[in-house]
C-alpha cells in the first residue's frame, strides 16, 4: 500500500488564525488508494481544519496540501476534480427534492450526463428508500440526509473522500450502514480521510488511525498495531496528558 | 456550471413561499396602481380640456377696453402628462395654469389642493411602488443569497466541488434577481395591457421608448438594490444580521437621505418662494411706472408749458413733434429700465434656486432610489425637467403675448409737477381669436439623458459597486 503514490497528502502543514490562534501545527499525513485513514481528537483538536484545508476553505499559513498530487493552494479547482466531501449535517437545499439535491451537486461535481436511473441507482445503493427519491429533502431525518450526502459523493466518483465525523448523530443501524457504504467505496480503490469521535467505528474502518491533540498529530497506528493495543485507552491516555506546549 | 447555479437559484426561488408571494403583491399592485393612475390621468385630461375651452371663449370675448382698463388675464394650461400614470412626480404641485396680465405673470392652484392628507407621504402610482415596496423586496429576495448558504452550510458543499467563486456569486445574483424580475416583467406587462385596453395613447408619438426606459430603469433600479442586498449578505454570517443591516440600509436610502438632501440645500442656501419674487418684481414695476409717469409729467410741463394753446393737439407744431420724440425716448428707456431689473431679479432668483437645486440633487444622488426617481419622473414628463420647461415656457409666452396683445395698447400716465395726473391711450387693432396658444416643447429622450447623466451614474455606481464589494468579500472568505 506504501508503494502507491498517496491520494491525499498533508506535508507540514500548519494554520495559525487572524486571532492568533494556532489551528495546526506541522501536520504531515498521507492516504493511499483504497486506503481508510481516521482522525480521532477532541473538539479544536484540529480535525475540521485539517479537511479545512484539503478543500481550500482556508490558506495554510505555511505547507502544502495535495490530492492527486496537486497543490490545493497552487490549482484549487483543478484539485477538488479529485475529491468528495461528506459533512457532518449534510447540508441540502431544503425545498429540492433528494433527485433535484443530488442533480445539482453531480452537476457541480462535473456530471452532466446523468439521466433519472443513474440517480435512483446511487439512492438505492445507500438504501434510501424508494419513496423518499422525490421527496422534498426539509423532511429527511439525519440519516436519510446522510445517505443522500454520500450519494453525492458516490455519484462524484472522485478518488478522494473526505468525511467530516460523518456518523455523529447517527442511530447504530444508520451509522452500521454508512460504515459498510465506507467499505464498499474503499474496496472500489477511494482513499478516504475521515475525521471523527467514534473510537469504535474508527477501529472497525481505520486502515490507520491517528490521534490530533491541539492542532498536532500525536498518534498514529496502523490496523495491525491496533489488533494488539486498545484504542480507546490510547486515546483517553492522550486526552488526559498535559497539555502540548504550543507556540 | 454557471447555468447550473443559475438554474439552482431560480427553482429554489420559485418553490420558496416567497415567489409566489411576491408574484402576488407585484400582480395586484403594480396593474392597480396604474389602473388608478390611468383614471386620475384621465379626469385630469378633462378638466384640462374643459378649462381650455372655457378659457379660449373668455379670450375671444375680449375686447380692446377690457385691454385699455388692465383687466384682461389670458390663463396658460398645462397638459397633464400622459406618462403621469407612471409617476405623479410634481404633477400635483405644479400649477395647473399660469394667468398672464399687464401687470405679470401669476402662477394658478396646483390640483394638490383636491388631495388628501394621506398623499404627503407619495401616491401609490408605479414609481412609488418599485421605490418603496419591491426595492424592499429586493434587498429581502438578496438577504440569504450568500449568508443563507453560509448558514445552512450548502455554501460548503457547493464549494467542495470544482466552481469557481465567481461563478457562484454571479450565478446566485443573476439567478435570484431573474425570481424577482420575472413577476416584476409579467406585472408590468399587465399594467400595459389595462393602460392599453383603458384607451391609453400608449403608441403615441416617442411613448413606447419612454414606457421602455421606464421598465429598463425599474430593472436596472432593482438589480442595483439585489446587488446592494447581495453585498450585506457576503459581509454577513448569519440571515438575520443580514436582515437588520438590510433595513437599516433601506431606511437611510429610502427615507432619509432624499428628504435630507433637500433641507441641507434649503439651510445651506436658502431661497425666497416664488410667490415673494413675484411680488417684489409687482412692486418693482409699479415703482418704476411712477417714476416713468413723473418724468413724462415733467417733461410734457416743461414743453408745453409756455407753449401757445393747441401745440399739444396739433401733430405739425414743433412742441408736438418734440414732445413726441422725447415721450419716445422716455418710454424707451423705461422700457429698457424694467427689462432690466426685473430679469436681474429674475436671475438673481434663477441662480439662487439652481444652486440650491443642484446642491439637493447631488447629495440626494447619493441614494439609487432618488437618482431612480428623478430619472423616470424627467422621461415620464413629471419631474425636474418638465417644470424647467414649464418656467420656461411661462416667459416665453409672457414674451409673445406682450407682443401680441398687452403693447398693442399704450397707457401713457403722466403725473404733474404742480400736481394732478392725466392718462391717455394709443392702441393698435388686435385679433382676441388669433392670440397664441401656451404650449410647453415636450422633452425628447435625449433631452432626459442629458439632464439625468448625474442619475445614470449613480444607478450605475450602485449596480458595480456593491458587486464589486461582494466579489471581494466572497472571493476572500474564509469557509468554516
Amino acid at each position: 500500500m506504501t508503494d502507491l503514490q498517496p491520494i491525499l497528502k498533508a506535508d507540514d502543514l500548519s494554520k495559525r488564525y487572524e486571532d492568533g490562534i494556532l489551528a495546526l501545527d506541522h501536520l504531515n499525513l498521507q492516504v493511499q488508494p483504497g486506503e481508510v485513514y481516521c482522525l480521532l481528537g477532541a473538539n479544536g483538536a484540529g480535525k475540521t481544519t485539517t479537511i479545512n484545508l484539503f478543500l481550500n476553505f482556508i490558506p495554510p499559513t505555511t505547507g502544502t496540501c495535495f490530492i492527486n498530487g496537486i497543490d490545493v493552494t497552487k490549482d484549487p479547482l483543478e484539485a477538488k476534480k479529485y475529491v468528495a466531501f461528506v459533512s457532518e449535517n449534510v447540508m441540502l437545499y431544503g425545498n429540492f427534492t433528494a433527485r433535484q439535491n443530488l442533480d445539482f451537486f453531480a452537476k457541480l461535481g462535473g456530471k452532466t450526463a446523468l439521466a433519472k436511473n443513474d440517480y435512483y441507482q446511487v439512492m438505492r445503493r445507500v438504501s434510501l428508500q424508494e419513496k423518499a427519491f422525490d421527496q422534498r429533502v426539509k423532511n429527511f431525518s439525519k440519516g436519510m440526509r446522510q445517505k443522500l450526502g454520500i450519494s453525492i459523493a458516490i455519484i462524484k466518483d472522485a478518488p478522494a473522500v473526505l468525511l467530516d465525523e460523518p456518523t455523529a448523530g447517527l442511530d447504530p443501524k444508520a451509522a452500521t450502514e454508512f460504515l459498510e457504504i465506507m467499505a464498499e467505496l474503499k474496496n472500489e480503490g477511494k482513499a478516504i480521510l475521515m475525521s471523527t469521535h467514534d473510537i469504535f467505528r474508527a477501529k472497525e474502518i481505520g486502515d490507520r488511525v491517528g490521534i490530533m491533540k491541539e492542532g498536532r498529530l500525536v498518534m498514529e497506528r496502523t490496523r495491525q498495531e491496533l489488533q494488539y493495543e486498545d484504542l480507546v485507552k490510547i486515546y483517553i491516555d492522550y486526552m488526559k496528558s498535559e497539555p502540548l506546549s504550543i507556540s | 456550471m454557471w447555468k447550473t447555479i443559475v438554474k439552482k437559484e431560480l427553482l429554489e426561488n420559485i418553490l420558496s413561499y416567497r415567489f409566489p408571494l411576491f408574484g402576488l403583491i407585484a400582480m395586484v399592485l403594480i396593474p392597480l396602481g396604474m389602473y388608478v393612475s390611468q383614471l386620475d390621468y384621465a379626469k385630469r385630461v378633462r378638466d384640462y380640456d374643459e378649462q381650455v375651452r372655457l378659457a379660449a371663449e373668455s379670450a375671444s370675448s375680449l375686447s380692446i377696453q377690457d385691454v385699455m382698463a388692465g383687466t384682461v388675464s389670458i390663463k396658460g394650461f398645462r397638459r397633464p402628462a400622459p406618462l403621469s400614470v407612471y409617476t405623479r412626480g410634481f404633477e400635483g404641485t405644479l400649477p395647473r395654469y399660469y394667468e398672464f396680465t399687464q401687470e405679470g405673470i401669476k402662477p394658478g392652484e396646483s390640483s394638490s389642493g383636491e388631495e388628501s392628507i394621506l398623499s404627503v407621504q407619495g401616491k401609490v402610482d408605479f414609481v412609488f411602488l418599485v421605490q418603496m415596496v419591491l426595492s424592499l423586496i429586493a434587498l429581502l429576495f438578496a438577504s440569504d443569497v450568500i449568508a443563507g448558504e453560509k448558514e445552512a452550510g450548502t455554501l460548503r458543499a457547493m464549494l467542495s466541488n470544482r466552481v469557481p467563486r465567481d461563478a457562484i456569486l454571479s450565478g446566485k445574483v443573476a439567478g435570484g434577481y431573474a425570481a424577482l424580475w420575472a413577476p416584476f416583467a409579467g406585472a408590468f406587462l399587465v399594467g400595459l395591457l389595462l393602460l392599453v385596453l383603458r384607451g391609453f395613447p400608449v403608441f403615441g408619438a416617442d411613448t413606447p421608448a419612454k414606457i421602455l426606459v421606464v421598465f429598463l430603469s425599474s430593472s436596472v433600479f432593482l438589480l442595483a438594490y439585489f446587488t446592494l442586498g447581495t453585498m450585506i449578505s457576503a459581509s454577513s454570517s448569519k440571515t438575520r444580521t443580514a436582515l437588520v443591516a438590510i433595513l437599516l440600509i433601506w431606511t437611510f436610502f429610502q427615507l432619509i437621505m432624499p428628504k435630507l438632501s433637500d433641507m441641507v440645500a434649503a439651510l445651506v442656501y436658502p431661497v425666497r418662494t416664488e410667490t415673494q419674487v413675484s411680488l417684489e418684481k409687482s412692486l418693482l414695476a409699479g415703482s418704476l411706472g411712477m417714476d416713468t409717469a413723473r418724468e413724462r409729467g415733467r417733461q410734457y410741463d416743461l414743453i408745453f408749458g409756455s407753449a401757445p394753446k393747441g401745440a399739444a393737439d396739433d401733430e405739425a407744431s414743433p412742441e408736438r413733434k418734440r414732445w413726441d420724440a422725447v415721450k419716445a425716448g422716455i418710454e424707451q428707456s423705461a422700457k429698457e429700465r424694467k427689462t432690466q431689473q426685473l430679469g436681474a431679479i429674475d436671475e438673481t432668483y434663477r441662480q439662487q434656486k439652481r444652486r440650491q437645486q443642484d446642491l439637493a440633487v447631488n447629495l440626494s444622488l447619493i441614494s439609487p432610489s432618488a437618482a431612480f426617481a428623478r430619472l423616470v419622473a424627467d422621461v415620464c414628463g413629471t419631474g425636474e425637467l418638465e417644470r424647467t420647461k414649464y418656467g420656461e415656457a411661462v416667459q416665453a409666452h409672457a414674451r409673445t403675448l406682450d407682443g401680441a396683445l398687452f403693447s398693442k395698447v399704450k397707457r401713457t400716465l403722466m403725473i404733474h409737477a404742480g400736481g394732478g395726473t392725466s392718462l391717455g391711450f394709443s392702441a393698435e387693432s388686435i385679433d382676441f381669436k388669433a392670440l397664441p396658444q401656451f404650449t410647453i416643447a415636450p422633452s425628447s429622450l435625449a433631452d432626459v439623458f442629458k439632464a439625468n447623466w448625474k442619475s445614470l451614474l449613480s444607478l450605475l455606481f450602485w449596480l458595480v459597486v456593491p458587486f464589486a464589494a461582494a466579489y471581494v468579500r466572497f472571493i476572500n472568505y474564509d469557509v468554516r
